[in-house]
C-alpha cells in the first residue's frame, strides 16, 4: 500500500464576546428560556432594518491584527442564500468577495505557518431542538456575531490541526473578543479532510466534517475521515466532495446533504447594509490595543525568567493566570518561585479548567508579592511560605495575618552551622545511627535545629550543612 | 446563456414546482430578462467604482442591550408556538 498524508483546513467559528447580536440590540448571553432574547430583527421579520453593531467590527479587526492579517479598508455584507428553519430570513448575512480580514498566519511551534486566506463577520443561526420525532427553534442564538476563519489547505496532521486550534482559541481568549468554550458552542470547527499520497504534490478531492466541538471528537472525525478515503482510494472508488457529519455514538462520519440539494449560495450584496470603511489610523488605533499575544509572552518567561517551557505554557493559558503572575512577577526578584507557587499551590486548589479560566482566589498579587518578598528578604522559608499561601488561599488575608514576627527573622548562614554544629554535638546517638547507614536518623536532627531557631531555618540548607559537618 | 439545467437548478432552489412542459419557455423568458439586463454592457464610458446610490457608509451601533420582546409576542404569528418554541417541519 502507498503512503497516504492527509491534508486539511479548517474554517472556525468564533462567537464574539459583545453584549448584544450583530444587526439588532438584543442580548447575546447564553442560554436563558428560549425565544427570549428575540426581536422583529432577529427572527426575520420582513420590513425590519439590521444595523450592524461597531463592536463586532472592532472585535473581528483585532482578531485579524492577531493572527497577522492585512485588514481591508473597504468591507460589506453579503446574503447567503439557504433554506433552513435555523435561519428564519432563509439567508444568512455574511461576507463574500469583500471580507474585513485577509491573509493572515498562525505559526505553530515547529516554526510553521498555517496560512490564514479570510476572517469575516457574520450573523449564528437559531437553535433546533429535536424532540419525538418534532423539530422546535429557538432563536436566542441567531443574529450572535461570529467571525470565521478560514485557512489555506496547509495542515498535513491531526496535530497540527489540534494545535492549531489551540493557538486560534488561546489568541482570541487572550484578546478578549471571545471566551471560546467549545462545550458552549461558541468555538466550532468545519473540518475540511483530502488524503493524497505522499510523493503527489495534487491535492485529493475533500469533504467538510461539520461543527466539531471538542478536540477528543475532531481527533477521532478526522482519523475515521482520513482511513475512509484511504480505503476509498485504494479500492479503485472516487471520493465524493460533500458535507459530512460526525456521529459521535458510532465514531463515524456520514454524508449529511442529499444530491439534489444544488449548492448554491447565491450570494448577492445585503442591499440593507452599507459598506465598512476603516481607515489606516483606525487601524492603528486597534493596534494600539492589542494585549501582549500568549506565544511571545510564553517566549518571555523562557527567555528573561528562566522557566521551562512546559510551565511557561500553563502559565500563559489562561488569561487572567498570567495576568496575576505578570502583576507579581514585575515586582520581585525570581518571578520562578511566583510560577512554582501557582502551578504547584494554588493549581491544586483550582482543579477543573473552568476554575483556572476564572482564577477566582482570595490572594491578591499583592498579597502574593509580599509572600515572595519575605522569602527573598530572607525572612521566612519556602515551606513556612507555602503553609502561608494554603492558609491565604483557603480565608483570604496577607502574609502577616498568618505568620507571627517571631517567625520572621530568617537565620543567616552562619548562625545556621553553629546551631547545627551544637544540635550535632547534643545528639550522638542520632549521628551514630547516621554514620550507621540510618539516614533516616537525620530528621531528628532537623527537628533540633527547627526547635532551636522556632522553625524559622530553612530545612534543605539546614540538611546540607548536618551532612557536612558528620561528614 | 441559460440552459435548461440551469433553470431546473434554480426552480429547486426557489422551492418552485415546474412542470415538463413549462422549461422550454421559461429557458426563453429568463434569458430575454438577462438579455436586457445585459444592455447594459453597452456603455463604454468612464464609469466610477460604484458602491451605494445614497453614497453612505459605516452606519453603525453601538454595543447596548436594549430589552428582547416578550416570548409571547415573539411567538405570536405561530399561535403561541409550543413550549416556548417555534414548531417547525422535521428537516432533518
Amino acid at each position: 500500500m502507498k503512503e497516504y498524508e492527509l491534508v486539511s483546513g479548517l474554517e472556525t467559528h468564533v462567537e464574539l464576546s459583545t453584549k448584544t447580536k450583530i444587526f439588532c440590540s438584543c442580548s447575546t448571553e447564553f442560554g436563558g428560556e428560549p425565544n427570549t432574547h428575540c426581536c422583529p430583527i432577529c427572527i426575520g421579520l420582513p420590513g425590519t432594518m439590521p444595523r450592524l453593531n461597531k463592536q463586532v467590527v472592532n472585535y473581528a479587526i483585532k482578531a485579524g491584527l492577531a493572527t497577522n492579517c492585512t485588514i481591508n479598508n473597504i468591507a460589506k455584507m453579503d446574503r447567503k442564500n439557504y433554506c433552513y428553519p435555523d435561519l428564519s430570513k432563509a439567508y444568512q448575512v455574511s461576507q463574500y468577495d469583500k471580507p474585513l480580514c485577509s491573509n493572515g498566519y498562525i505559526q505553530l511551534d515547529s516554526g510553521k505557518k498555517i496560512r490564514i486566506l479570510r476572517i469575516h463577520i457574520e450573523e449564528d443561526a437559531g437553535k433546533l431542538v429535536h424532540e419525538r420525532g418534532d423539530t422546535f427553534v429557538d432563536y436566542n442564538r441567531g443574529g450572535v456575531p461570529l467571525i470565521e476563519i478560514v485557512t489555506e489547505p496547509d495542515i498535513r496532521s491531526i496535530d497540527e490541526a489540534i494545535e492549531y486550534v489551540e493557538k486560534l482559541q488561546l489568541i482570541m481568549k487572550s484578546i478578549g473578543v471571545s471566551d471560546c468554550k467549545m462545550q458552549e458552542g461558541s468555538l466550532r470547527c468545519d473540518v475540511n479532510v483530502s488524503v493524497k499520497p505522499k510523493d503527489v504534490d495534487t491535492l485529493g478531492t475533500r469533504t467538510e466534517i461539520k461543527n466539531m466541538n471538542s478536540f477528543t471528537f475532531m481527533r477521532q472525525a478526522m482519523e475515521y475521515e482520513f482511513d475512509r478515503q484511504v480505503d476509498l482510494i485504494e479500492s479503485g472508488e472516487e471520493v465524493i466532495q460533500e458535507t459530512r457529519r460526525f456521529n459521535t455514538g458510532t465514531g463515524e462520519t456520514e454524508g449529511m446533504r442529499s444530491k439534489e440539494d444544488a449548492h448554491d449560495y447565491r450570494y448577492f450584496r445585503e442591499p440593507d447594509l452599507v459598506t465598512i470603511h476603516t481607515t489606516d489610523e483606525e487601524i492603528e488605533e486597534i493596534r494600539a490595543t492589542l494585549p501582549e499575544l500568549p506565544d511571545s509572552k510564553k517566549a518571555r518567561y523562557i527567555a528573561d525568567f528562566g522557566i521551562n517551557e512546559t510551565d511557561a505554557k500553563i502559565l500563559v493559558k489562561y488569561r487572567k493566570v498570567s495576568e496575576f503572575f505578570d502583576a507579581v512577577a514585575e515586582k520581585v526578584n525570581k518571578p520562578k518561585t511566583v510560577s512554582n507557587f501557582i502551578i504547584s499551590t494554588i493549581y491544586r486548589t483550582l482543579s477543573t479548567d473552568d476554575e483556572r479560566e476564572k482564577f477566582d482566589i482570595k490572594v491578591s498579587s499583592e498579597s502574593m508579592t509580599e509572600l515572595v518578598k519575605l522569602i527573598e528578604d530572607g525572612k521566612i522559608n519556602n515551606n513556612l511560605a507555602k503553609d502561608t499561601l494554603e492558609k491565604m488561599l483557603q480565608n483570604g488575608g496577607k502574609p502577616t495575618d498568618y505568620i507571627d514576627e517571631s517567625q520572621m527573622g530568617g537565620v543567616d548562614e552562619g548562625e545556621l552551622r553553629a546551631i547545627c554544629e551544637k544540635v550535632v554535638l547534643a545528639n550522638p546517638k542520632a549521628v551514630e545511627d547516621i554514620k550507621g547507614g540510618k539516614g533516616a536518623a537525620i530528621g531528628a536532627l532537623i527537628g533540633g535545629v527547627m526547635k532551636e531557631t522556632k522553625g524559622k531555618a530553612d530545612a534543605k540548607a539546614a540538611q546540607k550543612i548536618i551532612r557536612e559537618i558528620i561528614g | 446563456m441559460i440552459d435548461k439545467q440551469e433553470i431546473m437548478d434554480i426552480a429547486l432552489l426557489s422551492k418552485l414546482h415546474i412542470d415538463e412542459n413549462e422549461i422550454d419557455s421559461l429557458t426563453e423568458e429568463m434569458m430575454n430578462i438577462i438579455k436586457f439586463a445585459d444592455t447594459i454592457n453597452e456603455y463604454d464610458g468612464e464609469v466610477e467604482e460604484f458602491d451605494n446610490i445614497n453614497n453612505l457608509s459605516n452606519v453603525f451601533r453601538n454595543d447596548e442591550v436594549v430589552e428582547s420582546y416578550s416570548q409571547s409576542e415573539i411567538l405570536k404569528n405561530v399561535d403561541g408556538g409550543e413550549n416556548g418554541y417555534f414548531p417547525v417541519k422535521k428537516k432533518v
